[in-house]
């Protein structure tokens, strides 16, 4: 359950084309990385896929069932999505937040919270390892126990296909590092995963199918080694690239970083 | 959690005594006993049964209704367009309430008529605010602030205008209006706003599980299931039928919509279920309170309740919340 599919999808943002012929898949249990330029098109296509939006063009279905005509609350059971633009509420607390993902399992009008809700939102909140902080008030978490927080907030709503908009920006290495396995273990437990990413070197390590977009289209999509290769790089960003293996996973490099001057 | 239904019932006690002290307070010298008789036995007649009856009882139901139905509306608000800063008539339901009275008296319509005058133009206005902030099929926050700001400084440039053209005749009426008062309301007007007060409470009930998801964002909100277009009509609606109702009533009594909800939060936290009961009773508390107060400070006249509200709940606020060394958090508790 959670088999996506993106098939010929085209996205505009007013007359504009965006990308053009989009065709991915995710099915339960692989996580895909979508890697591209700022600007391409990567929040809009999430966006897409979690219903906000609708194609200019194309088809995307979730077990088969077009995600634009999945009533809210089933919607809710197929898909969502974590913005970069969630806003961290003042007063409330980490549970309360973490709830909020239960919305859809009761009447939109209904006040009421149930047993399996509350016990959704702990089993949750534990599994992100933040079981200390649940009561804290949620503006007083550190950026990366915010994110473990709202991975939590999706894995109480209990959606089959999980996407994620940049996870791990502005988080420092150790916390990219935490939420970068969290992502790894919510794929190897059986859901779909589509994450946006910025580090090609942790797209590397953690997904298993990069999806490439650049100059308006997908440019490739297929097994992470294959894709995150530098000369599909080259013509994603514009700049050169180089790979080496370290301890088993490719990291990737622009060719020319800028240096410090090494003459003293 | 069984503490917040505690505090709740704390409010609501609170809410029971403020009531019952505007029953026992007034112009009229009353003693206690002579209320307590006249509310055990309407028909008994005699001027105590006439005061409590027909003075008192409904100016205390009047504030009551005022006061929850501005501090919900605040509540909502604020909630919707998570901005503390927020109060009820930045829909611009006060400023075109007020035009609308200006020029009727100006026209000189009889004084029964204004309220619902009001009421209608209030609502009006804030239709037209709503329309200029639409987007797509929902509102854009942004452009509900813009729009109620711009509206509401047109209609308070009209006000302006009937108050200088009037001179003395009629302008006291504008202006006991605009310093918001009680005064020569009763049970008629109450009998007709009542409708849409508990019809405001109701959508308000219904958009708060929305609410609570609305404060992370409506991205989130979406991504858990929300209807963010809907919510936002529902909360908007709520607060202005409110808040309509509230000004034909009333006039202007300020710092209630804004005040009383962040009062709500830090007692309750911010949980909207909770948050929406507190904000309710601590607005039947306090303006009961305060007009009690406008009446029996220094009878027979009495000061205008929106003035009297200032001038105790400003400093009041500004200590809460802009103490220098304790917490200066303007949300939540």
């Amino acid at each position: 359950m959670g088999h996506l599919n993106v098939a010929a999808v085209r996205l505009s943002i007013g007359e504009r084309t965006l990308l053009e012929n989009v065709d991915l898949h995710v099915v339960p249990g692989r996580l895909c990385a979508i890697v591209g330029p700022n600007g391409v098109g990567k929040t809009t296509l999430l966006r897409c896929i979690a219903g906000f939006a609708e194609p200019a063009a194309g088809a995307i279905l979730i077990d088969g069932v077009s995600v634009g005509s999945m009533p809210r609350a089933e919607r809710a059971r197929a898909v969502t999505l974590i913005g970069s633009d969630a806003e961290s509420p003042q007063g409330m607390s980490v549970r309360e937040v973490v709830l909020t993902g239960r919305f859809a399992r009761r009447a939109w009008w209904d006040w009421t919270t149930g047993e399996a809700d509350h016990f959704a939102a702990d089993a949750a909140i534990e599994r992100v390892a933040l079981a200390p902080l649940a009561d804290r008030s949620f503006d007083t978490l550190s950026s990366g126990e915010r994110q473990r927080a709202w991975l939590a907030l999706a894995l109480a709503q209990d959606a089959r296909t999980i996407l994620l908009d940049e996870p791990t920006s502005h988080l420092d290495v150790r916390h990219a590092t935490s939420v970068a396995a969290l992502l790894r273990s919510l794929a190897d437990e059986g859901r779909a995963v589509l994450a946006a990413l910025h580090d090609l070197s942790e797209a590397a390590a953690i997904a298993d199918d990069v999806a490439l977009l650049g100059d308006g289209r997908l440019l490739a999509f297929g097994p992470a080694d294959d894709v995150l290769e530098p000369e599909l790089l080259e013509r994603a960003f514009g700049i050169a690239f180089e790979r080496a293996r370290v301890a088993g996973a490719w990291r990737v490099f622009p060719r020319a970083p800028i240096r410090r001057n090494f003459s003293h | 959690m069984p503490s917040r239904v505690w505090l709740l019932c704390g409010l609501a006690l609170a809410a029971l005594v403020a009531l019952a002290a505007g029953l026992f307070v007034g112009g009229t010298a009353l003693s206690p006993g002579d209320v307590a008789r006249a509310l055990l036995h309407p028909r008994a007649g005699g001027d105590a049964v006439a005061i409590v009856w027909s003075l008192r009882a409904p100016r205390v139901a009047l504030a009551a209704t005022v006061g929850a139905a501005l501090a919900v509306a605040g509540f909502l608000l604020q909630g919707m367009l998570r901005n503390p800063l927020v109060d009820p008539f930045l829909t611009g339901v006060s400023a075109g309430a007020g035009a609308a009275i200006a020029v009727g008296v100006a026209l000189g319509i009889a004084a029964p008529f204004l309220p619902a005058l009001g009421f209608a133009a209030g609502l009006a206005t804030a239709l037209g605010v709503a329309i200029l902030a639409r987007r797509g099929t929902g509102i854009d926050a942004e452009r509900l602030i813009l729009a109620g700001v711009s509206l509401s400084a047109l209609f308070s440039a009209i006000i302006a205008l009937a108050l200088t053209r009037l001179g003395r005749n009629g302008s006291e009426e504008i202006l006991a209006w605009l310093a918001g008062s009680l005064a020569g309301r009763g049970w008629s007007e109450l009998l007709w706003t009542s409708p849409y007060i508990v019809g405001g409470l109701l959508l308000a009930a219904l958009a708060v599980p929305a609410l609570n998801a609305l404060r992370l964002g409506s991205g989130i909100a979406r991504a858990v299931g929300v209807d963010v277009a809907r919510a936002n009509w529902l909360l908007l609606s709520a607060a202005t039928l409110l808040t309509a109702a509230a000004v034909a009533l009333s006039g202007i009594v300020g710092f209630v919509g804004l005040i009383v909800p962040h009062l709500a939060r830090r007692i309750v936290g911010s949980d909207g279920r909770y948050a929406l009961g507190a904000s309710l009773l601590l607005g039947v508390t306090l303006v009961p309170l305060a007009d009690a107060l406008s009446r029996s400070l220094f009878p027979p006249s009495e000061i205008p309740l929106g003035v009297l509200l200032a001038f105790v709940g400003v400093p009041t606020f500004l200590y809460l919340y802009l103490r220098p060394a304790g917490a200066t958090r303007l949300w939540g508790t």
